[in-house]
Order: structure tokens, then sequence, then C-alpha cells
């Protein structure tokens, strides 16, 4: 059979209209299908697929307790609950509800807030426990909703405070090891793509889907013992207490690989409560952020360069007159009445400048000439690592500053950094240097990181200590230079340690500048010692300073107290055996 | 025996007339005299079609199923995670040596009166 529709005839025109009207329709769907297929495909994946932030867990800081890590600083999730007041519609019941269950978490005006019809958000209360909010949901309160916020939590109260420094409320960590390691410790969010139902339930259809795990952030573990930590900021608060003087700072370290056993700071603040400190100050970690002249604790590394350099030995003589002239200015002693010919051990026990200005002359030809200069600026910046960066991790580390040797008028510039002016060096700088002039020589990079703790929370991987300089002196030089810094304190304070220990000190009391002037009625007391069970080996060094405007503080009187209550205490905790 | 062809019946190998039979073979395929027209053959179509249709849907819904379930689970496992971790953070509380000193425990300890060393 054949169909044909006569020329002319309605049949035809309607078929003609209707052929039209198929290609009309050709027409389009080939535009919306194939030469707008990616815009459509993309509008459909917009509406459909939708990225969720998988939001990585911040590291956790830990702290040594003897040889075991314990959580230091922890991860909680709290709840902040807000309303919709458009949506509320019994404000009174809300209100009566959420005061009964969590009225510390509250904000203030809530009955304002909750009236506050429009808007469509707004927070009642921050930081509800789990509990608060489950109980809270329990009421099944209209326009009352939660959102899930990770903060930090610090189990150990203001412990290292200024060692940890705080995460603040966009997630960054500031000052400490939260600042300088934010990012080892904040990890990478990870990203669900998915197509999701109608309530945002990610469902499995498609073929584009995307899943990358969050990867949290690393676990450290920090050198700081938390015994050795609570301890340092006890004796410190107390040697405070007792002195009067309004600041001080403690650094207790293992000489033997550079570990910051304690690093305390007075006056501090505790990390969870970070908002409410009112002076900036507590925030900074003086030892490593606030360089000073360290004053007579300095004379150590002077006879460590004296001995190392064979310039002198303990039993070598100069003429003391209380008094020595260097270029055109006479620098005196601070004690006064050992004059004579003295041997340089008794120089060290009375802390005599006139003796360490005859090391530095003769490390020359006898004058602080530019062969003493480059010699000691060898020593003090390139050996010890004063006036640099130690490279501890943590935020705001000072350089200080040690003049370079060939700078004009550097003669009296090197005869008076000998015993610990004209330079600015921070505690950390120091503390390192004398475990190195102590140890043997080798110079570690001061660490308050020991290691990462896997996700797993027990497998432990230590970090190496990490060696800067070998032989900044010699073992001969070591070994006579504890034996001199021992003597120092056995002469004076040894009835106040332990019997049967070796323990070593050096007092320092160092003039502040005021208006660019020396002046001696503002101090600041240092004290630098090591102690060592019967082998004779050095297990840990403090290092003490106190200061306040106006004070007058001592190493001997008011710094050493501190060190001597926290070197017994050591001794015990470390179980070092007595000599013999 | 004489072997004769019927309408119904034909032989299934061409065969020369002289060749012999063996056995398990077959000889003859049955032809059905129930013919389809091509409207059954799209209904048939149609109907495989539905329910290829049906089994597909059936296992995407299951699969979305699935879905809420593994939600459900990851809900109560980020639960669980949240209470571990309320625990911890309390264990950490307690054990923390601001509350282990203050412990009557710890105020009735005396440093020891003579130590021996073990060598």
């Amino acid at each position: 059979m054949q169909l044909a529709f006569q020329k002319g005839s309605r049949s035809r025109v309607l078929g003609g209209l209707l052929l039209i009207m198929m290609a009309i329709f050709v027409v389009r769907l080939f535009y919306l299908q194939i030469v707008m297929h990616d815009d459509y495909v993309a509008q459909a994946m917009q509406e459909q697929v939708k990225p969720l932030t998988i939001p990585a867990k911040r590291g956790l800081i830990y702290a040594m307790d003897g040889d075991k890590p314990i959580q230091l600083v922890m991860n909680q999730t709290v709840y902040t609950l807000f309303v919709d007041p458009a949506t509320v519609t019994k404000p009174e019941q809300v209100l009566e509800t959420i005061r009964k269950i969590a009225g510390g978490n509250l904000r203030p005006n809530l009955d304002k807030l909750i009236a506050k019809k429009d808007t469509r958000y707004q927070i009642l209360g921050t930081k509800l426990t789990r509990q608060q909010a489950e109980m809270i949901k329990k009421e099944e309160l209209k326009g009352v909703g939660f959102q899930e916020v990770s903060q930090r939590v610090y189990p150990e109260g203001g412990l290292a405070a200024q060692t940890l420094g705080f995460v603040n409320a966009e997630g960054k960590g500031q000052y400490g090891v939260e600042e300088a390691l934010h990012d080892r410790l904040v990890g990478t969010d990870g990203l669900l793509k998915s197509v999701t139902d109608i309530s945002g339930v990610p469902l499995t259809i498609g073929s584009g889907n995307i899943n990358r795990p969050a990867k949290d952030g690393e676990n450290v573990v920090l050198t700081i013992d938390r015994n050795v930590q609570a301890k340092a900021e006890r004796a410190l608060a107390e040697g405070l207490k007792n002195t009067g003087a309004k600041e001080g700072s403690v650094i207790v370290m293992d000489p033997q690989n550079g570990h910051v056993m304690a690093m305390a700071n007075l006056p501090s603040y505790r990390p969870a409560e970070f908002t409410k400190v009112t002076d900036a100050a507590a925030f900074n970690n003086a030892t490593v952020g606030v360089p000073y002249e360290a004053g007579s604790v300095i004379k150590t590394l002077t006879v460590a360069t004296g001995l190392d350099q064979r310039a002198i030995r303990p039993d070598s003589t100069y003429v003391n007159t209380d008094k020595i002239k260097v270029g055109d200015r006479e620098i005196g002693n601070a004690t006064k009445g050992q004059t004579g010919t003295i041997t340089m051990q008794k120089a060290l026990d009375y802390s005599l400048n006139t003796g360490m200005v005859t090391i530095a002359q003769r490390l020359g030809d006898g004058t602080i000439n530019q062969q003493a200069r480059n010699t000691m600026y060898e020593y003090f910046h390139d050996r010890f690592g004063l006036g640099e960066p130690t490279g501890i991790e943590l935020l705001g580390e000072a350089r200080g500053n040690v003049t370079k040797s060939d700078q004009p008028g550097a003669a009296v510039q090197y005869a008076t950094m000998s015993f610990g002016q004209g330079m600015n060096v921070t505690m950390t700088q120091v503390i390192s240097a004398f475990c190195s002039a102590i140890n043997g020589g080798t110079y570690y990079r001061p660490t308050v990181v020991a290691g990462t703790l896997a996700s797993d929370k027990t497998t432990f991987s230590p970090t190496n200590p990490d060696v800067l300089r070998k032989n900044v002196i010699s073992q001969e030089a070591s070994s006579q230079l504890r034996s001199m810094v021992h003597e120092a304190r056995e002469k004076f304070h040894g009835a106040k340690d332990k019997a049967g220990y070796e323990v070593g000190g050096k007092t320092g009391t160092s003039q502040t500048l005021k208006d660019g002037r020396y002046v001696d009625e503002q101090t600041i007391g240092s004290y630098l010692g090591y102690g060592a069970g019967g082998d004779g080996t050095p297990r840990y060094v403090i290092m003490v300073q106190v200061s306040g405007k106006d004070m007058n503080l001592e190493g001997g009187k008011h710094a050493m107290p501190v060190f001597t209550d926290i070197s017994n205490w050591m001794i015990d905790y470390l179980k070092l055996q007595p000599k013999g | 025996m004489s072997y004769q062809t019927s309408p119904q019946y034909y032989s299934s190998r061409r065969r020369p007339q002289t060749a012999s039979w063996n056995r398990n073979q077959n000889t003859v395929a049955f032809v059905s005299s129930v013919k389809l027209g091509p409207i059954a053959h799209t209904v048939l179509i149609a109907l495989m079609i539905t329910v290829l249709g049906l089994v597909y849907l059936t296992q995407a819904t299951r699969a979305t199923g699935y879905d809420y379930e593994a939600e459900r689970i990851d809900s109560q496992i980020a639960e669980l995670e949240t209470k571990k971790g309320d625990l911890e953070v309390e264990n950490a509380r307690l054990t923390a040596l601001e509350n282990v000193q203050d412990s009557s425990v710890a105020k009735a300890m005396t440093p020891p009166a003579a130590t021996e060393y073990a060598r």
C-alpha cells in the first residue's frame, strides 16, 4: 500500500506542519542535549552533588611523664547553641530549659536575643558539653539548634603555657609550639563529593563521587617532662614570692641531647582562658624571645674559651688589683678585696671581672687585640652560638647581638663581653652553650620536640638529637671547666646540695640600661648550673633568671635558691646515684 | 524400511540417501506451527525492557538504602568517638598534676628518710 496525500489537501498541509514541528523539536533537542550538554550537566551536578569537607583533627600535644608520653593538649567536641528567632514559638520555654541545663555557658541578654524576630540566627550559648546538648535536644524545642565545634583543652591547666601557646577562634595556632608547628599540627581536610538526597545524606549513586579522607595533624611529643615542668614552675613561683621579683624564667635542659625538660615563665596564663589575658607579654616565652645582658654566668664561657685555647689553666695566676685598664676605660670588680696574685679558679669563685678581662687579654698578645677578639668571636658566636637563633621549635626566637670583632671600640666591648656585658643573648642561647661546654664539647640544637606519636597513640617515633657542632671545646677543657664550676659552687653553697653529688653553678647579676647608661638600682639576677651523679656525667643543666622593674636582684641571693630547690629535686627525680 | 519426510519434519542433515545414520545424531527437528508476528515481538521486547528496568531500579534503590544504613552507622561511630574523646579528656583531667597534688593521698606523703641504691 502506498500512502500519498493529494496535492494541496488539508492532510498534506497538516503533515507538512507536523514535519516542521518535528524538525523544530529535533533542532531544539540537538541544541539542548548536544550543544548545551556540558552546561546542563554542570548545573545538574551543582544541584545534586554537594562537596562536604571532612575536617582534619588537629594533632595532640604530649609531654613526657618520665619515659612515657602523656596528653598535654587535647581536642574536645563542644556545642554552640543557637536559635532561629523567627521559628521559635515558645521563647519562655526555650529560655527556661536552657538556663536550667546550661546556665553557665549562656550569653547575657538572652531575652533580647531570642526576641529578634527579624533575624534567623542568634547564638545563645557556647562551649556546651555533649551531655548538656543531648539534654536540650531531648526537649525537642522548636527553632533550637546546635553546631559542633572542636576546641583545645588543657588537662594540666596552665602548665608550660608559653611553650604550648594556644589556638585562636579561627583555628590558628598562636605563640609557642602551636604556632611554630602549626603546619604539622593542623593536618589536611578531606573531601567528600557525592550526590546527596534532600536532607544532605551522601548517596553512592553517580560516577563522579570523590571520597578523600582527612589527614589528621601529627601528634607531637614534647621533650618537656610534666613533673620537671611542674617543679620548675612551683620553685620559680616560690622564688618570686620570697624575693618580691615580678618576673622570672627557668629552663631545665638535658646536656646530653639538648632536650628542654622544662621551660617556665612568670607571669603566666592558662591557655584555655587566653581571652582573659590583659597583658600580651604573658604570652611571650622570655627564655627564647627576650635577649638580655646575661652578666657573670657568661664567665663560664670565657673560662671555657681560655681553657680550650690553653691561654689559662685552673691554677694559672694573675695579679688582681680590683681594676684593670682597657683602652681609655677602667673596669672594676663587683666583689672587692681579693687582691694580689690569685688563680683563675679564685677569679671564677669570686666572679672577678678582672680575671675574665685577663683571659681575654691572654687570648691575644696581652691586650685585647684583633687576634683576641677574633678568637672570642669565634668561640662566643660561631661555636657557642650566642647572638644567633638556636633553631628551637618555638615562635618568636630572638637573635640577640654579639658585636663583630672588627667594630670600632671593640676592645672595650670585648673586655665587657668577657664578663657578660655588652652583648644581648637569650637564656636558651646561654644554656645551650653551657651544655656544650660541660658535656665534652658537643653542641646540640636545643629542642622541645621529642618525636611523634602515631594515630594509635602508642607507637612513639623519637627524633634523633641534632648535633650542630662537635668539639666546640676539647674534652679536657670541658672536664676542667666542670671542675672549676663545681668548685665555684662548692666553695660557698655546697652545703645546700645533696651530699655525694657533683653540682656546679655560677651566679650572674646584670646591670640594666636606663636612659643609655648602666644602673645599679635595677639589676637582673641569674644562675646557671649543672648536676651530675656519681659517674660525673652531667645529667641536667638549670638556668634561672629573676627580674623586676626598679628592683635590685642578684644572682646569688635571688636566683640561686630557685636553682638549688630544683637541683635537689632533680637528683631524686632522675634517681641519680651518689659517688662512692 | 522406507523413510519419508513429512511437512512437519525434515531431515536436519543433508546427507546423501546412501549415507548411513550414526548413533546420537539428530535426524529431525521440531518446527512449531505457532508463528509470532511483529506485534507480539514488540510486546515481548517491551516487556523485557520493563523487567530489566525494574531490576535496575530495585538494585539502585537497594544501594541507596545501604547509603542510609552507612550514614546511620557513621553517625553512631562519630558519636561513640565523641564520647570516647570526652572520657579521655576527663581521665586526663583527673590524673593531671594539679588534681593529683591536691589529693589527700599526695598530701599525706612524706620524703623518704633514707635511700639505698641497688648496684
